[in-house]
């Protein structure tokens, strides 16, 4: 006789035994008299083919049958055996931000920790406890964690906006603190998802933060995007926005735009059921290379801390669904004039992604779109460039050329290049004169873009043997003289 | 419903917090009345899964033998499993669904930057397919 143990919950098929004394010379023999004197049994613990079934171990005494003889193992009189499954799992098998969103029970109260934290706002009958717990249970894509995404990821944290998700590759370096207010100098170097996670939690650790380590791209923004109420966008390139808004126009999720530039902004609520997209504003992106970026053209290190807080104000009041957002209306802000105007949009019906009859309805390649080749950065020098080390060399065998310098007189304050001329872009063609076109002529610029350009126009005028020196005076810095700053 | 006691809460809850940012693992002992399952003990065991264990956990079963036997050494009941998902919400996941059993509560524990968050109970189904939430009470403190 041996004894089987039967688990607490296969006792209700068992005469609600919770154990069985059994005739039988092995384990199998044991086992068959079990499920033949409770037939109920035998599915718990047998497959179809007669098999135990996959989670099922069996136990003589300590030891795992499949260790000693299996069904053949001997069982003595007075032997126990015991029914043991194997239990595993984990959250492994999904992406962090997907596995859960969509099973997540909303949040139907808040801790005396919170009700402290977000005292502020419960006093406003526009906010209060429900409002607080829809910003609790809210979920927010912030795309960029940048001058637009540092104010954002920090004002969003501390209202208590319950899950925010950051999308950013980008490591921290010294020209971002000028505005990147959720870094510090202790960060640069660092990756930024990690630097602006570490604030947001600081200032707020009840935030649930979701990090993305990627370029946003149209293979991974729809998952990326999907779990959450609304999108943010703080990007500062034209294929990332066009992304953006598309995808926000296919998910049918506001898109809450910004932009900087200098010392101006603009910011409005893309993609709101009825109201226009980017597209209905800019159908087409601009040429490559018109509109400066913030490292080509500058901007005032306020100016993305003024549009970030418009964006993030938009995104509350989408929220608690209070007030009246920003849809159908272009807000332009001017620093220098210290003024806001406002234009009207309208849904364009002929729009290509959300009009009467979208031609765009799924997510193209927008590096193509916005006319920016795949390969951007050629590895070696082009035809008519030349490195920063061999300008230097040229200099120190002293060959004849001059050496331009097309950027403007306040760039030149920061640092120049001693041998060089200053000449800025804008001035070029009224100065020509000043040039020798038998003479070799070099130009730079800050990183070689202004300088292509002077390149093709002194071409254009004439002159033979012009090259542009590669990467310009950064590159200058990095591998000839460290002493000239970058900025 | 399963309703788990102040005292196994605690223990439950302070292990998953000690153990993360991995998954802990352990059972819950009690008795059943009817439908109704009450955890008086939380056992604790180790997560002897080989390899990362973040976002995975495995009970030894050996360990579950052990803890059948001191249920049942008191006159209680083994009556499920508990796990904790580490900065993830308490679902139950295609992982925990497959290496579950169809015999048991399992339990599991949110545990967000290190502090508790929330928790579920689950049943898995017969052929381990789905698993149908199972109402789950913990004293709030």
């Amino acid at each position: 006789m041996a004894k089987i143990l039967i688990p607490t919950p296969l006792r209700q098929y068992a005469d609600r035994k919770d154990a069985v004394e059994l005739d039988g010379s092995t384990v199998g023999e044991v086992l068959g008299a079990l499920t033949s004197q409770f037939p109920d049994l035998r599915k718990q613990i047998f497959n179809d083919e007669g098999k135990l079934r996959s989670f099922v171990n069996v136990y003589l005494n300590d030891e795992d049958i499949r260790y000693l003889k299996k069904d053949a193992t001997p069982v003595a009189n007075g032997d126990t055996l015991s029914i043991v499954p194997s239990i595993a799992g984990g959250a492994t098998d999904v992406a962090p931000a997907q596995r859960d969103m969509s099973v997540a029970e909303p949040s139907t109260a808040l801790s005396q920790d919170e009700i402290l934290r977000y005292s502020r706002h419960l006093i406003m009958p526009e906010v209060g406890m429900e409002g607080q717990l829809k910003l609790k249970n809210a979920k927010i894509l912030l795309v960029g964690t940048g001058g637009l995404g540092a104010p954002l990821g920090m004002y969003l944290a501390a209202a208590g906006v319950g899950r925010i998700g950051l999308v950013d590759f980008d490591v921290v370096d010294f020209t971002n603190l000028q505005r990147q207010v959720i870094h510090g100098t202790k960060d640069v170097g660092r990756k930024k998802l990690d630097s602006a996670a570490e604030t947001m939690q600081d200032i707020n650790p009840y935030v649930r933060i979701d990090k993305y380590e990627v370029a946003l791209s149209s293979e991974n923004a729809l998952d990326i995007l999907a779990p959450y109420d609304l999108v943010i966008d703080g990007t500062d390139n034209f294929p990332t926005r066009y992304l953006v808004n598309d995808a926000c126009v296919i998910l049918k999720k506001p898109n809450v735009y910004g932009s900087i530039f200098r010392f101006e902004g603009q910011a409005s609520v893309f993609a709101y059921p009825g109201g226009p997209c980017y597209r209905c504003l800019y159908p087409e992106p601009p040429p490559p290379g018109l509109v400066p970026s913030c490292a080509e053209g500058g901007v005032l290190g306020i100016l993305p801390g003024v549009i970030g807080l418009i964006q993030a104000t938009e995104a509350v009041k989408l929220i608690l669904g209070t007030g009246e957002p920003l849809v159908g209306r272009l807000l332009l802000y001017d620093a220098l004039a210290m003024r806001f105007r406002e234009l009207k949009l309208r849904k364009n019906p002929d729009c290509p992604v959300c009009g009467d009859h979208p031609t765009v309805t799924k997510l193209i390649d927008y590096q193509q779109f916005c006319g920016i080749p795949q390969q951007a950065q050629a590895p070696a020098e082009a035809p008519g460039e030349i490195n920063a080390v061999e300008v230097k060399a040229k200099i120190d065998r002293g060959d004849d050329f001059q050496l331009i310098d097309v950027r403007e007189p306040h760039e030149w304050q920061i640092g120049h290049i001693p041998q060089a001329k200053l000449i800025p872009l804008g001035e070029l063609v009224k100065r020509l004169r000043e040039l020798d076109s038998k003479r070799e002529i070099i130009a730079h610029c800050k990183s070689g873009v202004r300088s292509a350009k002077a390149c093709n126009i002194l071409r254009q005028h004439g002159f033979a043997r012009v090259s542009n020196l590669k990467g310009g005076i950064l590159a200058w810095s990095d591998t000839v003289d460290p002493s000239v700053p970058k900025y | 419903m399963i309703r788990v006691e102040k005292q196994a809460w605690a223990t439950m809850v302070a292990h998953a917090e000690k153990k993360f940012p991995n998954e802990c693992c352990g059972a819950m002992i009690g008795r059943i009345d009817g439908d109704s399952k009450h955890v008086t003990d939380a056992v604790l065991m180790e997560n002897a899964y080989a390899g990362a264990q973040g976002a995975r956990y495995e009970l030894r079963p050996e360990d579950l033998l052990e803890a059948d036997r001191k249920a049942r050494a008191a006159g209680l009941d083994l009556i499920g499993i508990f796990h904790s998902h580490p900065d993830c919400d308490a679902y139950f996941s295609k992982t925990d669904l497959e290496n579950s059993c169809p015999w048991y509560s399992f339990v599991v524990l949110s545990v967000k930057g290190g502090k508790f968050d929330h928790a579920a109970s689950f049943l898995p189904n017969a052929d381990q397919t789905a698993a149908e939430k199972e109402e789950l009470i913990w004293p709030k403190s």
